[in-house]
């Protein structure tokens, strides 16, 4: 991470991504012109509004849906489009997702056993059959879960149980980069940090990367080292979580963090509601492109509003 | 009003008898107890199992059913029945005699057991029913299985289905019958060499609404091929649908097995059959009736029972039925 100084080594760089859906006169362009770089064990956020295309770029990235243009690099390979089939396949062990709902991305009529090690099976990743079995049971203790429960079916478990079914089958892969599609937004208020915990220990102990799909901005903030916020297809700001929080740009990011609430009716009775209007932006003769305004910190802006920024940011300084 | 002392009784009652500190006692936490989870083992045949026996009707209709199913394979071995056989045909006294302790179904025109007749002809119609079913059966969930995944398959597919399934079967079976000629094997393929395209076609609508569920995106991700997938996470989920398709083949091929001999065609001059058996005595619905409606009788024991049976079967295997 850039916090401790070492050197920054980049998991996953998307450049100009963009997906369209359908073709012709019902194409329809999710995301466009998205560019931004995970490095190496952190955990980097998207955030948006529904249908901004979060799911969307996940989903290019894990290979689900094609690309229409730009590239995305893991790890130094060209990952999107058409690839061998050897490599997609030693690709899709390294990338793994987390799902947003538990109770869809469960096989219901699979027991625990084979959903948890699946991916084993596919990549043959034991010596025999008792070295796999205490590589799951090993694997469900890890999340919490008990080795008894092996033989039991997804639908016996309660909603965080499952969520944990669905990240030990995805980390007893060993992946590089883990992508979090909402993975706690389906869940209990109560089990929710539950969850999280579990995803920052796994972090911390194999030093996994994550792509982390949010639209609740107060986890967003307690568990990413990265932000990048999305709308309509666009990334408009990236930056470091606490630089974002406390230095919003992009008037539609100050408007996303405005909409947070407050647990406290005293200050949430002041509380300045910032509405953004797509109307402020002149982008016919001066096109916008993502400008890197201050260090790591990035903004969607054209060359007048850049300058703008610049001397908003110099004010703030004096 | 009359309630209100009440209540005021019982809170009084409550400051009586105190509870002090002592009454309490402190539970930590226990973390891993909350893991547990309190419902027993599910196993999905046991359940199925005991949903499907749970039923009285499906018991009685299953004990008849196995009760013709072993009469009508295992009596024909003892009864030495032969349809060609015409040993007594110029014995008048043995023809036509009603049922008796000695022939339980009474003689027919060649001076021969009733009895024996229509085991034999059971025997000979459920044979072409299972064996059809199973062809069927399996060519469709194969077939369907690989149309429903596969796009440039379903394309082509597609085609031959709208095709094929606009000529009625009826037509294709007589006309098969016709050029093949008579006989059990030629009558098993002219029943099964176009209907396996409806089990198809239903199996691969099932597929299609099972494919892109997300749980099937979570096993692409694992890695897992596509073939695993059908197996392993689309059919399982379509156990239900494929006996319900069972359990109506069955019945059906049966029913036109009878059909088909009843209007004379299918089966050659020396296969006894349920079918030949109701067209022979149709005319002696009146004068000896027993000869018509015994042979009526045994197919209509047979094929309700094997709906019955079938279609519970079928209720029992759908998960959703498991309380």
């Amino acid at each position: 991470m850039l916090a401790n100084g070492s050197e920054v080594e980049t998991v996953l760089s998307i450049r100009d991504l963009a997906v369209t859906y359908g073709s012709g006169k019902s194409a329809l362009t999710a995301v466009e012109h998205v560019n931004f770089d995970i490095h190496k064990g952190e955990t980097f956020s998207l955030v948006g509004e529904s249908g901004s295309g979060k799911s969307t770029i996940a989903k290019a990235v894990l290979g689900i849906n094609p690309t229409s243009s730009g590239s995305i690099n893991f790890e130094g390979t060209k990952i999107n489009g058409k690839l061998p089939q050897k490599l997609r396949h030693s690709i899709d062990r390294k990338i793994q997702m987390i799902f947003q709902d538990p109770a869809a991305s469960l096989n219901e009529r699979a027991t625990v056993d084979y959903i948890i090690s699946e991916g084993l099976y596919n990549y043959h990743l034991f010596d025999s059959e008792e070295d796999r079995e205490n590589k799951v049971r090993k694997m469900m203790e890890e999340v919490g879960l008990l080795p008894e429960q092996l033989y039991r079916y997804p639908h016996e478990f309660s909603g965080g149980q499952r969520q944990r079914i669905g990240i030990a089958r995805a980390l007893i892969m060993q992946p590089d980069l883990v992508v979090a599609d909402e993975p706690i937004s389906a869940l209990d208020m109560s089990i929710r940090a539950q969850v999280l915990n579990l995803l920052k220990k796994f972090q911390q102990e194999a030093g996994i990367t994550y792509l982390f799909i949010a639209h609740d901005l107060s986890v967003v903030r307690y568990i990413s080292d990265r932000i990048a916020v999305i709308r309509r297809g666009r990334i408009v700001e990236v930056a470091e979580t606490e630089e974002l929080f406390t230095h919003p740009i992009h008037p539609y990011t100050q408007a996303l963090l405005s909409a947070v609430p407050v647990p406290d009716p005293k200050l949430a009775q002041h509380k300045k509601l910032i509405v953004y209007d797509p109307k402020i932006h002149h982008y016919e003769n001066d096109k916008p492109s993502l400008v890197e305004i201050l260090p790591g910190h990035f903004v969607y802006c054209n060359k007048e509003e850049e300058a703008k920024y610049r001397s908003e940011l110099a004010a703030v300084a004096n | 009003m009359a309630d209100v002392p009440e209540e005021s009784k019982s809170g009084n009652n409550m400051t009586d008898d105190q509870l002090t500190a002592a009454d309490f006692q402190r539970v930590d936490l226990d973390s891993l107890a909350t893991e547990k989870i309190d419902t027993p083992k599910y196993s999905y045949w046991g359940s199925v199992a005991k949903t499907f026996f749970s039923n009285k009707v499906t018991i009685a209709m299953l004990a008849i059913l196995i009760v013709m199913l072993g009469m009508s394979f295992i009596q024909p071995l003892f009864s030495g029945y032969s349809l060609t056989d015409v040993g007594k045909i110029n014995d008048l006294a043995a023809r036509y005699q009603w049922p008796s302790a000695k022939y339980w179904f009474g003689t027919d025109a060649d001076g021969k057991s009733l009895f024996d007749a229509i085991w034999a002809g059971a025997r000979t119609s459920i044979s072409i029913g299972v064996i059809s079913t199973v062809i069927v059966t399996v060519i469709g969930v194969v077939v369907g299985a690989i149309w429903g995944v596969s796009k440039k398959i379903d394309r082509v597919m597609l085609e031959v289905y709208n095709v094929i399934t606009n000529i009625p079967v009826l037509l294709i079976v007589i006309v098969m019958s016709y050029t093949l000629g008579n006989g059990f094997w030629n009558l098993v393929f002219a029943m099964t060499v176009t209907s396996w395209l409806g089990t198809a076609y239903s199996i691969r609508v099932y597929v299609m609404m099972y494919r892109d569920r997300e749980y099937n995106t979570a096993s692409r991700t694992l890695g897992t091929p596509t073939l695993r997938i059908v197996t392993r996470n689309i059919l399982p989920y379509l156990t239900s649908v494929i006996v319900t398709q069972v359990s109506l083949s069955l019945p059906s091929f049966i029913s036109y097995e009878v059909f088909l001999s009843f209007v004379g065609v299918g089966l050659s001059q020396n296969t006894p059959s349920l079918g030949r058996l109701i067209n022979q005595y149709q005319t002696f619905m009146t004068s000896y009736p027993y000869l018509f409606w015994f042979p009526v009788i045994a197919l209509a024991l047979i094929t309700i029972s094997l709906y019955i049976v079938g279609q519970n079967l079928a209720d029992a295997s759908d998960p959703r039925t498991h309380m």
